[in-house]
């Protein structure tokens, strides 16, 4: 059987999902961070003493989280997992039902914010935590049967239980508005803040690069033992900063999961740096610039919460430690992994005919990257400006700028589909070209 | 043929913890057993190392799927070739 490469990919037992399914998701979220922008846009005077309340900058937070992150997770997770754990996902009508249930849900959460609707807000809460739930079974599925990388597998546990905590809090918080009796306020959403950022996402952030960084960089696995411990001093960093939360010595708490987490997250990225500087691929260009900046915003957010913690005496920086851990650290850290992403499983998944199928890099469409590029790290240099000055216009500027680098990323994202779809085309063209 | 029964040594060259050896149809590297990403970068490390039209032969446990982007990266095609149950043989080839 004379095939070319990734032609026999979508048989019985493949782990690969048909490409519908991650693209959706990839789709769905490139979508709303250029909303998000626009949202905050909106939001701009609220931003530099944003501290909650319904609106259109809790929109634009809620379209970076639900939307970008928690979508581009599920999609990238559903994907990846199943390469980590050895074990097919056993269902493709599922995922494509979570997408159809999640996304209008976050787009009628954002509403509801945004609007200071609290009806639609909660409708949109209990569609999406419904999806959040399904998704929490088919991971907790797959996680059971797994027959490899017990790291991975182990961030995993710990971002479906944080999923859980997330779930719970954040349906609290949203139906609060409509009046419905739930968790105090303050416990329920610092263990939403907490369980979003550092839990759910921070931990199939941190797993999946295990994953990730080593297949991008070319580089051995890294150290089983190693990834394990830093696993589990993040998930000990979750339990004292919700025990905190809980009102249980709440600054010694807080103080004590900040440093753990620290410690947790300076082995992790000990692993990351060897694996980058032992891998056969050394330049991994932009995305990998990306990928670098969030890791230092990542630490970055850890010195920001211990000033939290600590009640530092300026009133910006709850809203800088927000921010830094937010659209620093999970925004540019996803953007980065997620222009490397989409033209690999393009290419995988391009139709072949009789044809080669095209490479990633044929795929990539550089120009509109660099603009995301310069656009990203110009926003956020203006985010912080406006949160530092107290300035709602430089906050207007940074949406200004981030939707354009938002644009501009839709492009490449339009492009890599499109491209694919012709893959069969481009690939019967280069096999002419080179007999 | 797997590696462990193979009369002819199996060596190991290079970083990578899998069994590489020599015979009449090309270079046979055999990823069985590894975790992820460990057979991919042993295999594009051979493959990088090839600088005739040698083919190389993967002896792996499943399908690759994460391989064939970077093999039509750098030029190279893969070929499934017969296999005995329970493992999947790949022919992989440098594009002429």
């Amino acid at each position: 059987m004379k095939v070319a490469a990734g032609a026999f990919l979508a048989g019985a037992g493949s782990r690969l999902l048909p490409a519908s399914i991650p693209f959706r998701f990839f789709g769905a979220a490139v979508t709303y961070h250029l909303l998000a922008w626009l949202a905050l846009l909106a939001g701009a005077d609220a931003l530099p003493r944003f501290a909650g309340g319904l609106g259109w900058a809790l929109a634009a937070l809620h379209l970076i989280t639900l939307g970008v992150l928690g979508t581009a997770a599920i999609g990238a997770s559903l994907q990846l997992l199943p390469v980590a754990t050895r074990r097919p996902l056993g269902s493709r009508l599922w995922p494509a039902l979570i997408w159809w249930v999640y996304s209008p849900g976050v787009a009628a959460v954002a509403l509801g914010m945004g609007t200071a609707s609290p009806w639609l807000l909660a409708g949109g809460a209990v569609a999406v935590s419904a999806a959040l739930a399904a998704y929490v079974l088919l991971l907790a599925r797959n996680l059971l049967g797994a027959r490899g990388m017990p790291s991975v597998v182990a961030h995993g546990w710990a971002a479906v239980v944080s999923l859980l905590v997330l779930i719970a809090t954040g349906l609290s918080l949203a139906c609060a508005y409509a009046g419905a009796p739930g968790l105090q306020r303050g416990t329920a959403l610092a263990l939403h803040v907490v369980f979003a950022v550092y839990g759910f996402m921070g931990m199939l952030a941190l797993g999946l690069s295990y994953i990730l960084v080593p297949m991008f960089a070319l580089s051995g696995a890294p150290s089983e033992r190693a990834a394990l411990t830093s696993c589990a001093l993040a998930a000990l960093a979750l339990v004292l900063a919700g025990a905190a939360a809980l009102d249980i010595a709440p600054r010694a708490l807080r103080v004590a999961a900040i440093a753990t987490g620290a410690a947790a997250v300076a082995l992790h990225l000990n692993l990351m740096v060897s694996a980058l500087r032992t891998g056969l691929r050394r330049e991994l260009g932009r995305s990998f610039r990306l990928v670098r900046i969030a890791w230092g915003m990542l630490a970055l957010s850890f010195a920001l919460g211990l000033a939290v913690a600590l009640d530092a005496p300026y009133d910006g920086v709850a809203m800088l430690f927000g921010m830094t851990a937010v659209a620093g650290w999970l925004l540019t850290f996803l953007l980065g992994i997620l222009q490397r992403i989409v033209p690999f499983l393009a290419s995988m998944h391009a139709p072949r005919g009789k044809g080669l199928p095209p490479t990633p890099s044929a795929l990539t469409d550089d120009r509109s990257l660099a603009i995301h590029y310069f656009c990203h790290l110009g926003a956020l240099a203006l985010l912080a400006l406006s949160v530092i000055a107290d300035n709602p216009w430089a906050g207007r500027a940074a949406a200004g700028v981030g939707a354009a680098g938002a644009a501009s990323f839709c492009v490449f994202f339009a492009i890599a589909i499109r491209r694919m779809g012709r893959g069969a085309v481009a690939g019967r063209a280069r096999t002419a070209a080179a007999s | 043929m797997n590696a462990a029964t193979d009369p002819r040594a199996p060596e190991r060259e290079g970083l990578s913890p899998a069994k590489r050896w020599r015979e009449a149809d090309g270079v046979h590297i055999d990823v069985r057993g590894l975790s992820p990403p460990a057979p991919l970068v042993a295999i594009l490390e051979l493959v990088a190392s090839i600088r005739d039209a040698t083919p190389v032969i993967v002896h792996h446990e499943r399908d690759p799927q994460m391989l064939y982007p970077e093999l039509a990266e750098l030029g190279w095609t893969a070929e499934r070739i017969d296999a005995p149950a329970g493992e999947i043989r790949l022919k992989l080839e440098r594009l002429a």
